[in-house]
């Protein structure tokens, strides 16, 4: 699994989850902190699209960490302020970086978690998607 | 005449600003940030929106130190803005990849995906609700309509985890009658970081339209409609939906998609309006075509990304009309900076008035 799929699923799972991660990769190496959770700004770069420009929409707050495992650094970043978690992203990124062999249960537990978040999203579609305008309906009744 | 300083305000001013306190806690209610941030989505979206800043809860503090006052909440949030490092830009969003929540065409009846009605203020009378007033007196009731509206949800048929659909434009600019344009990857520009100069390039007009106060931007619009401009679009399509946002390694070489860092979502609005031009061609005919004005703002707020599409337009036609002259149209919409010059009328101006009121004796005597 590669970084963006990875992180896609992690932003989104539940933060007791995400300590269990990382405590797995705790437990057995030494994690050194490089840089405390701290609070940042991301710029958001966009592209129109009427003429297909790219311009600055504005900026995003967010909570950045970096750590350290087995001289492999590891980055946690999160929109908002969630110091824990950018903690836990950022030991996880650093087992995936430095290849440890627990990153095989990581794999197992992120895919476990993706079938969480999906369902929560299919609801919020379902929901959605019954605001969608049947306009043949429509046409019947006005004939009625 | 001669400046002269002054002692004796601080005492008084200490005391005002107890007041503030006072007001927010003299009703003995105090505002919690969780209400403010389900309950009060539209200003949230707003102040966010016109600070330039995307974070709700940071939003809600704002709101609730400023008592709901969305100029103070702006200026407090891009205030702690300039506090902050700008530790990363991200990769380039196109908004195809958006997860769509709302999704209507002005245009066509029939678009590839259907018009989603997500969440609207549109479809309802605008009477006041007054058992809204009493509602959180049944929070049982409450929790109970919840678990019974995400139950229905359940029974539909849809096996999708997320909505995405191409653009309603696209099909015109297959089509040839939409002015079709080239990819364009020149950096923006960031009117954060330089003074704006005119002429403008496209991606400040753009930055400076999408952090403008709402209401400013609306009216500008507005008056381009009333013939104080002439850009009268059709919504070709109207989204709100959630942007992801990624940003490449900070720590290693590799840009690729996929090594990416996913750091969550936004929520915003895009519209995308169609105006009709005529374009001269070569032989020195006239041909009728259709333009793309662009409007984008953080959270749910449409008024202001269709007033932004107007705009938009306008500032590329050059015309003799206020809403086509970019200085009047970008210079007066920022939210920080019209209320501050404004407010600071209150401030002392003791020595200039006393020279202006010496100036009006003076000619009152000569006569």
């Amino acid at each position: 699994m590669r970084r963006k799929q990875r992180t896609e699923i992690l932003i989104d799972c539940d933060i007791e989850k995400l300590e269990e991660m990382a405590k797995i990769i705790e437990n057995k190496h030494n994690i050194e902190i490089l840089e405390e959770p701290n609070s940042g700004l991301i710029m958001v770069k966009m592209r129109e699209s009427a003429q297909k420009h790219l311009f600055y929409l504005g900026e995003v707050f967010v909570t950045e960490c970096k750590v350290m495992l087995d001289g492999v650094i590891g980055l946690g970043i999160i929109k908002g302020a969630h110091k824990k978690r950018a903690n836990y992203l950022a030991i996880i990124d650093a087992a995936y970086n430095a290849k440890v062999r627990e990153t095989k249960d990581l794999d197992l537990m992120i895919k476990e978690e993706k079938l969480k978040i999906d369902e929560k999203k299919a609801l919020i579609c379902k929901q959605i998607l019954k605001t969608k305008v049947d306009f043949e309906t429509l046409d019947e009744e006005v004939k009625a | 005449m001669a400046y002269v300083a002054v002692k004796g305000g601080q005492k008084a001013i200490q005391e005002s600003i107890k007041r503030i306190k006072y007001e927010r806690f003299k009703n003995g209610g105090i505002l919690k940030l969780k209400n403010i941030e389900s309950g009060m989505r539209g200003l949230i979206d707003q102040v966010m929106s016109e600070a330039s800043l995307y974070d709700e809860e940071l939003a809600a503090i704002a709101v609730k130190q400023s008592e709901g006052n969305p100029e103070e909440v702006v200026f407090l949030l891009r205030a702690f803005r300039s506090t902050l490092p700008r530790k990363h830009y991200s990769r380039i969003i196109e908004s195809e990849t958006m997860e769509i929540e709302r999704r209507i065409s002005a245009s066509f009846k029939d678009i590839p995906g259907g018009q989603i009605l997500g969440t609207s203020y549109d479809y309802t009378h605008r009477l006041i609700d007054f058992n809204i007033a009493v509602e959180e007196k049944d929070s049982r009731k409450i929790k109970k309509w919840v678990e019974k509206y995400n139950k229905v949800a359940v029974d539909i048929n849809y096996d999708t985890k997320s909505i995405r659909f191409p653009k309603v434009i696209d099909y015109l600019r297959e089509e040839g009658i939409m002015i079709n344009y080239e990819i364009n990857n020149d950096e923006p520009k960031d009117v954060t970081k330089e003074s704006l100069k005119f002429p403008t390039k496209r991606s400040e007009r753009l930055q400076i339209l999408t952090r403008g106060q709402t209401g400013a931007v609306a009216a500008l619009g507005y008056a381009s409609l009333r013939g104080f401009g002439s850009v009268h679009p059709t919504v070709g399509e109207l989204r709100v939906g959630l942007l992801p946002i990624y940003i490449d390694s900070p720590i290693e070489s590799s840009k690729e998609d996929d090594d990416s860092y996913y750091i969550g979502s936004i929520r915003v609005t895009e519209v995308e309006s169609i105006i009709p031009t005529t374009i001269k061609n070569k032989d020195g005919t006239r041909e009728e075509r259709l333009e793309v004005g662009y409007g984008i703002c953080y959270g749910q707020n449409e008024s202001k990304a269709i007033a932004m599409s107007i705009l938009d337009r306008c500032l590329e036609m050059k015309e003799d009309s206020p809403t086509h002259d970019e200085e009047f149209v970008l210079y007066h919409i920022d939210s920080v900076e019209a209320s501050g010059f404004i407010s600071h009328l209150k401030l002392p101006h003791y020595v200039t008035f006393q020279s202006k009121l010496d100036s009006v004796r003076k000619t009152r005597k000569e006569k």
